[in-house]
C-alpha cells in the first residue's frame, strides 16, 4: 500500500473509525494494568467528539489507539474500511502522516523553527497540503509567521500548532487537553478555531479533556471511567464555543 | 554501596558505549604516553650505560699514518683522560657469489680495559691475539652476521693490499660507536647485507694492512672540566705531520648522531601526542558531564533538599568522570606496556644495544597515570562546579524552554531560502549549541589531522626516494675503485658488453672553510653534461655543473653560513697523497633528497688535487638484460672496491619503510577511535536533548529514516568542517613535527599526496557516520505516545 490517502472519501455522518471490543493491557512488573476494557466506539466523519474523564480513566490510552500510536491487546480498529489492528509500525506511521493531525496541551512546537517553518515542515509530509500562508491567516497569525516559538505567547503557540495540524488537511484532528495550559479567553479562542476547522475542512475533531464544560460544544460526549466507556451522550444542539465558559 | 554510588553505577550502565568511547580516548592518551616515554627512557638509559661502561670517545681524529707511539704524546696533554690509537679501514668483501660488500676492519689494542670505545662480546667468543695456525680471528656486528648468516667458525674473505685475506669469525660484538652501524652519512640507512663492522686485534690488523707499528685513528676521552675543542686543537697540532684527515667531536659521530636524532624525535612526540588525547578526553568528559548535570537538575535539587551537602554532590559527579578516567588509564597502562614492547623490539632491530631495551618503566606509568587523573579530575570538577550555584528550590524547577532565534547564516537570504526546513533546523541547533558544536568540530579536526600525520611520513619518504632514485641519480651501478685511476682506464669497464653509458666521477673528501668555520664534506667531480647524476638547487631547479667554482651542498653551506658568490677554501683529505688547498667560488647551493655532497667539474677536482685526468669511480647505465653479467665481470676486477646498485639501494630503503606500516595502523586506529568518541558523544547528547522533538516528529508521521536524516544533518554540520579543517591542520602539525625533529644535518620535506587527503577525508567521514549510526540507533525505540504523558 503506497499511502493511506487513497482510502475512500466519506460523507459527513458516515463511520470514519470503528473500535470493536478494544482492550489494552500493560504489564507493569508483575501486575497487569487494564487501561482499556472492552471499548466499542464509532467515530463519525465530520463530528466533534469530546472524550471526558478523570486521570487514569483510560482516555489517553484511547487517544493513543485512535491516533495510531498504539495497538489494542484484543479487539479491532477499523479506519475508513481498513483494519489497523495489526498494522506495522510503518503503516501506522503513514496513517498518522496522512490522516491525523495532533494538537497537544503543551503545543510541542519545534523551537528551532519559526511559526511558518513549523507549519511548513508538516505541509511537507503530505501530497496536497493547504497553503501555509492560508492556514496561518486562518489562525490569525499571518503577521507572526517569522517568530520563533520562544517569541510567541501560549495562545499563539497553540494556534500555530493547530495551523500545523490543519495544513495537512487531516480527516482526523486529535486534541489532547488543547486548552489545558491556556487562560479562559485564549482557550475559548482555540476552541472556536477547532470548531471552525471541523466545519470548514469537514474534519473529525476528537478532543480529550477532563474539562467537562468543553463537552457542551461537542456533537457527542464520551465519558470514560476505569478503562471503560461509562456513557455516550449525543448533543442535539452543541453550543458555539464562544458561549461556553469555565 | 552507597546510594550515590549506586546512582553512578546505573548511569554507567545506561550509557555504556559513551562511557567506553571516552575511556578509550583516555586509554590512547595514557598508552601513547607510557609506550613512548618507556621507549625513550629505556633507550636513553641503555645508551648512557653503554657509553659510560665502554668509555665512548669524546673526540675522533683520522690521520693518514702515524707511529703508534704518538699516542703517548697525546696522553701527556692536559685534558686528555684516555687515548686509544687504532687502525680502521674499509675493505672490499669478496664473496663466492661475486657480490661486493664493505668490511670496516677495526683493530683493538689488547688488553682492552684501558682503551676508549671498548667492545662487548654479544655471542661466540673473544678473538685471540695470537691464535694457533696463524689465523686472524674477528668479531662482527650482529646485524651483519645475521644478514650474511655468519656463525662462529665461518670465515670471511676481504681484499687488503691487493690480496685476499681470510678472517675467521669467532662471534659478534657491539660497541658504543656501532649502535647504528651505518657506512656513511650518504647512506642514511644501514645495509647489513653489504656493510659490516669487523673487529680484530690491532696487531693483526696492522699486519694485514701494512701498518706495522702504525695507526690511522686516535680516539680520546676528555677529562671533565676541560673544553673539548681546546683539547682537540692541541691533539690536532701533534697529529698535523701525519696527514690529519679529520677531527670531529662525538656529536658528529654517525651512530651517535642518528641515535640522538631518534631520541630527540621520540621525546618530542612523547610529550605532545599523549597530551592531545588527554586534553580531548577531558573536554569530552566535561561536555558529557555538563550535559548530564543539566538534565539532572531536578534530581540534584532533590539530593540537596534531602540534605546531601554540596561537597558530596560535586564529588559524586566528579567521581563519574574519575571512574571513566581510571578505567581508561588502566586499559592505557596495559596497552602502553604492550606497545612499548613493540616499539622496543623495533628499535632493537635498528640499534645495537647490549641491554634489553624493553621492560616496564615505573616512571612512565606513574606520570601517565598522574596526568590522566589530573585531566579527568579537572573535567569532573569543572563540569560539576555549576551544581554549587543551584539552590534546591530552583533546581527542582524544570529547565526553562530553549530559546532559539535567527543565526548569522540567515543574513545570506539567497542561500538560506534554498535550504529546506530540516537544514534550517540543523543549522540553528548546531549554532545554538555553540561551544559544544565547536568542541566537536575541533575534536574531529584533531582526529582528521592525526590521520594526515599517520600518513605523511610515508608520503614524504616516498617523495624523497622517488626524487632521489629517479631524478637525482639514474645510473644502474656506481663502481668505486680501490685507488684513483686515470680516466682512460674506465674504458675497460665502458667496453663491457651491455654497458650503455659510463660517466666518470672523482670523489674527494675535503674540509671546507669559510669565515673561520670548518666543515667536512665530499667534493664530487663530474663532467659538465653528465646525465647519470643530476644536481638541483633548493627550489628543485636543475643546476648545471660549472667549469670552475663549486655547487656547495645545502647542509655544509648552512653550517658555514655560505651564500652564493662567496669564496670558500677547500682542503683535500685523500687517504693517500698530500693535502692540497684551493679557493673556490660558490656558484650555487645544491640540495639532495638523501645525503649531501658538493659538486665541481671533473677538471676542477683534478686541479684542486694538482692531478690530471684521474677518477675514483664510474657510473654505469646498462642494458637490464645484461646487468647480471656485467656485475659478475666487475666483481672479478681487482681494482674495484665496491659496486653500488641503485635498484638494491632503493629496495633496501623500501624494505625499511615497510616497518612504517605498524606506525600507520596504530595512528589511524587511534585517530578513528578519537573521532568516533567525539562524534558519538556529541550525537548522543544531541539525541538525548531532542527526545521530545523526535517523538513529535514520529507522531506526525516521520519515518525513522527521515528522523535519522535530521540528526545526521546536525552531525555532519559540525563534523564535516572538522574533517576538512583537519586536513590542512594535519599538514601543519606534520610541518611542526618535522621542524621539531630537524637538525642541521637531518631534515626532510613534508609532502602530503592528494591521495592521502582523499583517503584521510574518507576515513574521517566513515568514523563520523559510524558514530552517528551508533548514536541514533535509539530512534526506533522512541515512543510518540510519550508526548501525551504530561497529563492523565
Amino acid at each position: 500500500m503506497e499511502n493511506l490517502m487513497d482510502l475512500p472519501a466519506m460523507e459527513s455522518g458516515q463511520t470514519l473509525m470503528r473500535l470493536e471490543n478494544v482492550s489494552r493491557h500493560f504489564v507493569m512488573g508483575e501486575v497487569i494494568v487494564e487501561a482499556l476494557r472492552d471499548v466499542t466506539l464509532e467515530i463519525k466523519a465530520g463530528e466533534i467528539l469530546a472524550i471526558l474523564g478523570p486521570s487514569g480513566s483510560g482516555k489517553s490510552t484511547l487517544l493513543n489507539i485512535v491516533g495510531g500510536m498504539d495497538r489494542p491487546t484484543t479487539g479491532r480498529v477499523i479506519y475508513a474500511g481498513e483494519d489497523l489492528t495489526r498494522a506495522s509500525d510503518e503503516r501506522l506511521g503513514r496513517f498518522r502522516r496522512h490522516e491525523v493531525g495532533f494538537v497537544f496541551q503543551f503545543y510541542n512546537l519545534i523551537p528551532d523553527l519559526t511559526a511558518w517553518e513549523n507549519v511548513e515542515i508538516a505541509a511537507g509530509l503530505v501530497r496536497s497540503p493547504s497553503s501555509v500562508a492560508r492556514v496561518l491567516e486562518e489562525v490569525g497569525l499571518a503577521d507572526r509567521a517569522d517568530h520563533f516559538p520562544s517569541q510567541l505567547s501560549g495562545g499563539e503557540q497553540q494556534r500555530v500548532s493547530i495551523a500545523r495540524a490543519m495544513v495537512k488537511n487531516p480527516r482526523l484532528l486529535l486534541c489532547d487537553e488543547p486548552t489545558g495550559a491556556l487562560d479562559h479567553r485564549t482557550g475559548s479562542m482555540v476552541l472556536s478555531l477547532l470548531a471552525r476547522v471541523s466545519r470548514s475542512l469537514g474534519s473529525t475533531v476528537v478532543i480529550v479533556t477532563h474539562n467537562t464544560v468543553i463537552g457542551e460544544m461537542a456533537d457527542r460526549v464520551i465519558r470514560m471511567r476505569s478503562g471503560t466507556i461509562a456513557e455516550i451522550i449525543t448533543n442535539p444542539d452543541p453550543l458555539p464555543p464562544e458561549r461556553i465558559s469555565w | 554501596m552507597s546510594v550515590l554510588g549506586r546512582r553512578i553505577w546505573r548511569a554507567y550502565r545506561k550509557s555504556r558505549l559513551q562511557f567506553l568511547a571516552v575511556a578509550l580516548v583516555v586509554m590512547i592518551g595514557v598508552s601513547t604516553y607510557i609506550s613512548m616515554n618507556t621507549a625513550y627512557y629505556n633507550l636513553e638509559h641503555s645508551r648512557d650505560v653503554f657509553y659510560r661502561e665502554h668509555d665512548f670517545a669524546d673526540y675522533y681524529f683520522h690521520v693518514v699514518r702515524a707511529p703508534y707511539q704518538v699516542i703517548k704524546r697525546v696522553q701527556a696533554l692536559p685534558g686528555v683522560d684516555m687515548v686509544t690509537g687504532r687502525v680502521q679501514m674499509d675493505l672490499p668483501i669478496i664473496r663466492e657469489n661475486g657480490e661486493r660488500g664493505t668490511a670496516r676492519l677495526t683493530g683493538y689494542h689488547l688488553p682492552m680495559d684501558k682503551e676508549v670505545n671498548r667492545i662487548q662480546l654479544l655471542s661466540g667468543r673473544m678473538f685471540d691475539e695470537d691464535p694457533s695456525g696463524g689465523r686472524i680471528e674477528v668479531l662482527t656486528d650482529p646485524q651483519f652476521a645475521a644478514a650474511n648468516r655468519l656463525n662462529p667458525g665461518d670465515s670471511l674473505v676481504v681484499a687488503a693490499q691487493g690480496r685476499e685475506v681470510t678472517l675467521a669469525v669467532t662471534g659478534t660484538a657491539g660497541g658504543p660507536e656501532f649502535i647504528y652501524p651505518m657506512k656513511d652519512a650518504a647512506s642514511l640507512m644501514p645495509e647489513p647485507e653489504n656493510f659490516g663492522i669487523v673487529m680484530a686485534p690491532l696487531n693483526q690488523v696492522q699486519q694485514v694492512l701494512g701498518y706495522s707499528g702504525q695507526i690511522n685513528q686516535v680516539l680520546i676521552r676528555v677529562t671533565p672540566g676541560y673544553d673539548p675543542e681546546e683539547v682537540a686543537e692541541r691533539v690536532e697540532k701533534i697529529l698535523e705531520p701525519y696527514g690529519n684527515l679529520a677531527g670531529y667531536p662525538r656529536k658528529d659521530q654517525l651512530s651517535h648522531a642518528m641515535l640522538n636524532a631518534e631520541l630527540e624525535g621520540l621525546q618530542k612526540s612523547a610529550s605532545s601526542l599523549p597530551a592531545v588525547f588527554l586534553v580531548l578526553a577531558a573536554i569530552i568528559q566535561y561536555v558529557m558531564l555538563g550535559r548530564m548535570i543539566k538534565t539532572q537538575r531536578r534530581e540534584i535539587g532533590i539530593l540537596k533538599a534531602l540534605g546531601f551537602d554540596r561537597r558530596s554532590i560535586v564529588l559524586h559527579y566528579a567521581a563519574y568522570a574519575m571512574v571513566i578516567t581510571v578505567v581508561g588509564a588502566i586499559l592505557g597502562i596495559i596497552l602502553g606496556i604492550a606497545l612499548s614492547s613493540v616499539i622496543s623490539k623495533t628499535y632493537a632491530m635498528f640499534f645495537n644495544l647490549p641491554q634489553e631495551i624493553g621492560g616496564i618503566n615505573v616512571k612512565a606509568i606513574f606520570f601517565g597515570l598522574l596526568s590522566s587523573l589530573a585531566a579527568g579530575a579537572a573535567a569532573g570538577l569543572g563540569a560539576s562546579r555549576g551544581i554549587l550555584a543551584l539552590n534546591p528550590a530552583e533546581s527542582m524547577r524544570s529547565e526553562p524552554p530553549r530559546v532559539s532565534g535567527r543565526i548569522w547564516l540567515e543574513r545570506w537570504s539567497r542561500l538560506w531560502k534554498r535550504l529546506d526546513n530540516y537544514w534550517r533546523m540543523s543549522f540553528r541547533t548546531v549554532w545554538r549549541n555553540g561551544w559544544r558544536s565547536f568542541f566537536a568540530m575541533i575534536g574531529v579536526m584533531f582526529a582528521a589531522g592525526m590521520l594526515i600525520i599517520a600518513f605523511f611520513a610515508d608520503d614524504s619518504m616516498d617523495h624523497m626516494l622517488n626524487r632521489h632514485f629517479t631524478l637525482e641519480k639514474s645510473y644502474d651501478y656506481l663502481v668505486r675503485f680501490t685507488e684513483p685511476v686515470k680516466e682512460y682506464e674506465i674504458l675497460n669497464i665502458s667496453r663491457l658488453d651491455g654497458v650503455i653509458k659510463a660517466e666518470p666521477l672523482l670523489e674527494v673528501p675535503v674540509r671546507v672553510s669559510f669565515g673561520g668555520r670548518k666543515e667536512d664534506d665530499v667534493l664530487l667531480g663530474m663532467n659538465p653534461g653528465t646525465t647519470l647524476k643530476t644536481v638541483f638547487n633548493v627550489d628543485g631547479e636543475l643546476l648545471a655543473i660549472p667549469e670552475d667554482g663549486v655547487l656547495l651542498g645545502e647542509i655544509t653551506a648552512g653550517k658555514l653560513g655560505v651564500k652564493v658568490g662567496d669564496q670558500v677554501t677547500i682542503e683535500t683529505r685523500m687517504q693517500s697523497g698530500v693535502s692540497q688547498e684551493a679557493s673556490l667560488k660558490v656558484l650555487g647551493i645544491n640540495r639532495q633528497m638523501i645525503g649531501s655532497e658538493s659538486f665541481v667539474s671533473l677538471k676542477q677536482a683534478n686541479k684542486v688535487l694538482r692531478e690530471s685526468r684521474i677518477v675514483t669511480a664510474v657510473m654505469l647505465k646498462v642494458d637490464p638484460g645484461k646487468a647480471a653479467g656485467i656485475e659478475k665481470e666487475l666483481n672479478r676486477m681487482t681494482g674495484v672496491s665496491s659496486i653500488q646498485s641503485r635498484q638494491r639501494e632503493l629496495a633496501g630503503f623500501e624494505k625499511q619503510m615497510g616497518y612504517m606500516i605498524y606506525f600507520v595502523v596504530i595512528m589511524v586506529s587511534f585517530a578513528a577511535i578519537l573521532g568516533f568518541a567525539i562524534v558519538y558523544n556529541s550525537s548522543i547528547i544531541g539525541f538525548g536533548e531532542r527526545q521530545r522533538e523526535l517523538a513529535l516528529l514520529k507522531m506526525m508521521g516521520f519515518s525513522d529514516r527521515e528522523m535519522g536524516g535530521l540528526l545526521l544533518r546536525e552531525t555532519l554540520l559540525q563534523s564535516i568542517p572538522g574533517v576538512l579543517l583537519g586536513l590542512p591542520f594535519g599538514r601543519m602539525m606534520s610541518q611542526w613535527y618535522v621542524a621539531a625533529i630537524s637538525t642541521e644535518a637531518f631534515t626532510f620535506p613534508v609532502v602530503v599526496y592528494p591521495r592521502t587527503y582523499i583517503i584521510s577525508a574518507i576515513i574521517g567521514v566513515l568514523f563520523v557516520l559510524a558514530a552517528h549510526w551508533f548514536a541514533s540507533r535509539g530512534i526506533r525505540h522512541i515512543e510518540p505516545s510519550e508526548l501525551l504523558k504530561n497529563n492523565d
